[in-house]
């Protein structure tokens, strides 16, 4: 065996993607499942009963609002868990790293294939929420086709700031804080529930600092066919974080990586 | 003389205050066997993880680690793809079943589908496992884990294998099962780095022992040329309290080295006969007399027990 032959970097990311490809799909009914059933309970609760006190919001059916606020919401949880829970489990208690580590991977690499896996879970996400919305005709078949597209950014975007908090979490009970204390404030104040404008003026500046709102507007201008030209502020913002929070994460959890 | 597969000079690691590894200076010579031997926290692990990239040594002018002629610090991929690494904890991916760690473990060389699916079944067969191909990690004893461990280091067919305790907590079965692969491997021409606190398999298998302790080398040398070189060749144990203390008073000829910095004392001696006439005059029970071992030569250097935890 010659060194020479040395796997690329475009390679070694994909193989450690590979990894938690097989993990994922080797329980494809219990992993696969779940994602197409939750928004499917989500709408049976919004059209049976929230739906009749709220009828529209911003001029849309509120189950079409809500639904196509989910499509980027369901990326953002999977991504998250994937990158906190998943990779303490990883890091600290399974020593998984520590495994492929031994094998010619880099932290680097290691790092960047977790992204890239939960950027591909967010847009497996985005997909199955599409799917039950499109099948049962809440969002109009057109572009909305390409939310997945968006899931997967989401993904990348909430696994880079996900890796970058678990680089600080030295107990798994520490990642509750950010569940309760980030995602769910970020899940009803980006305008995913309601629009950012009917919150008080003082608090909406604080709405645009959250990633989420800029994803649920990248979306809803795929679902409803609107382009703006402030979309561009929205993707820039987007990928400005991604690559940010994605150094921050890879050179903090390098540190714990290699001693 | 063949080119060293692995040079260390001036090697220094610290975590905070705690100097783990103390300037420390070998050289690995290709096929054969290497082992460090010395008690938990000694820093074998920590040097075994600077030789992969796992760990980064201090950095300090004169210091040096060349694997394969490369620096870890700078060539870590180059050097994992030509090695192999069994770590000390198990690793195993318990989400995946055997044969999938495996594979997902050629894939990371960049291997071939068939050339892994070919190698998977070798393995398998050379570390008898070939019966638990599809199982679950935690079905395996941890005989059998081990073992799997081993398997995934050589799956790439590495010119280097560096095992990390390799028969730490096996029973004697599965840990003579190791040594044999291993000498056979050794054989075959892969170089081996192994760390133990087991005088024996630090005798069975290598051809070079460093003994190191809080960070720093002690001695090196072949195995049997140490025990020669250093220690006496037989050694009475004296197993009870008070039959030690009856053998302290008795007169003790120069030829026998007494010792009793460890509890009950230790007699060491290079004439059979020597210590033979001492137990004569001790009765029959409460001491043991034995050829010494690496075990008595640490004891002699350290003047501690190897097995003392840290």
């Amino acid at each position: 065996m010659n060194s020479n032959d040395l796997p690329s970097l475009p390679y070694r990311i994909l193989s450690v993607w590979y990894r938690h490809f097989l993990v994922y799909t080797r329980n494809l009914i219990s992993n696969g499942l779940p994602p197409f059933l939750e928004p499917l309970i989500f709408l049976a609760g919004v059209g049976l009963g929230l739906g009749k006190y709220i009828v529209s919001m911003n001029n849309l059916p509120y189950i079409q609002y809500l639904a196509s606020g989910l499509l980027v919401t369901s990326a953002m949880y999977t991504a998250s868990f994937e990158c906190t829970f998943g990779t303490f489990i990883r890091l600290e208690y399974d020593k998984v790293y520590d495994g492929i580590l031994a094998a010619p991977i880099t932290a680097n690499d290691l790092i960047i294939g977790e992204i890239f896996w939960a950027g591909t879970k967010g847009c497996f996400f985005s997909f199955a929420v599409l799917t039950i919305v499109t099948v049962f005709g809440v969002i109009p078949i057109g572009l909305s086709l390409l939310a997945p597209v968006v899931g997967f950014f989401t993904g990348l975007m909430f696994a880079s700031i996900s890796l970058w908090v678990t680089s600080f979490v030295k107990t798994i009970n520490h990642f509750n804080f950010y569940m309760t204390g980030v995602l769910s404030p970020m899940f009803f104040f980006s305008g995913v529930v309601f629009p950012i404008s009917s919150l008080p003026k003082g608090l909406q500046p604080f709405a645009e600092i959250m990633p989420l709102t800029h994803v649920v507007r990248l979306v809803r201008a795929f679902c409803h066919h609107s382009f703006e030209i402030s979309l561009f502020i929205d993707l820039i913002y987007v990928i400005f974080i991604t690559i940010a929070m994605s150094i921050l994460a890879v050179l903090r959890l390098k540190c714990r990586l290699i001693l | 003389m063949a080119e060293s597969i692995i040079k260390v000079l001036n090697v220094n690691k610290s975590y905070g205050t705690l100097k783990a590894v103390r300037n420390l200076n070998f050289n690995v010579l290709p096929s054969t066997c290497f082992g460090f031997l010395g008690p938990n926290g000694a820093g074998k692990t920590t040097m075994m993880k600077m030789i992969y990239g796992k760990a980064l040594r201090d950095v300090t002018s004169d210091s040096q680690i060349k694997v394969f002629g490369l620096d870890p610090d700078k060539y870590e991929l180059n050097i994992k793809f030509l090695s192999g690494v069994v770590p000390q904890e198990d690793n195993l991916d318990e989400e995946l079943n055997v044969w999938q760690n495996l594979y997902i473990y050629g894939n990371f060389y960049g291997m071939h589908r068939n050339v892994i699916c070919q190698r998977i079944d070798e393995l398998l067969k050379f570390f008898e496992l070939s019966s638990k191909k599809l199982s679950k990690i935690r079905e395996l004893s941890g005989g059998m884990k081990r073992r799997l461990l081993i398997a995934r280091a050589l799956l790439h067919t590495p010119r280097l294998l560096i095992l990390d305790e390799p028969t730490t907590g096996l029973d004697p079965q599965v840990r003579h099962l190791i040594w044999e692969k291993l000498r056979q491997l050794k054989k075959a021409g892969l170089t081996i780095l192994l760390t133990t606190h087991y005088m024996e398999e630090a005798f069975q298998l290598c051809d070079t022992i460093l003994i190191m302790d809080h960070g720093e080398k002690i001695i090196e040398g072949q195995p049997g040329t140490l025990l020669e070189k250093y220690i006496e060749a037989y050694v009475i144990e004296i197993q009870d309290e008070t039959l030690g203390e009856i053998a302290m008073k008795m007169p003790i000829p120069d030829s026998i080295r007494p010792d009793c910095s460890h509890g009950n004392p230790l007699f060491y001696s290079e004439s059979l006969n020597a210590l033979k006439s001492l137990t004569s005059r001790l009765g029959s029970g409460g001491y043991y007399l034995r050829q010494s071992n690496l075990e008595d030569l640490f004891l002699k250097l350290t003047g501690r027990a190897l097995n003392e935890q840290q």
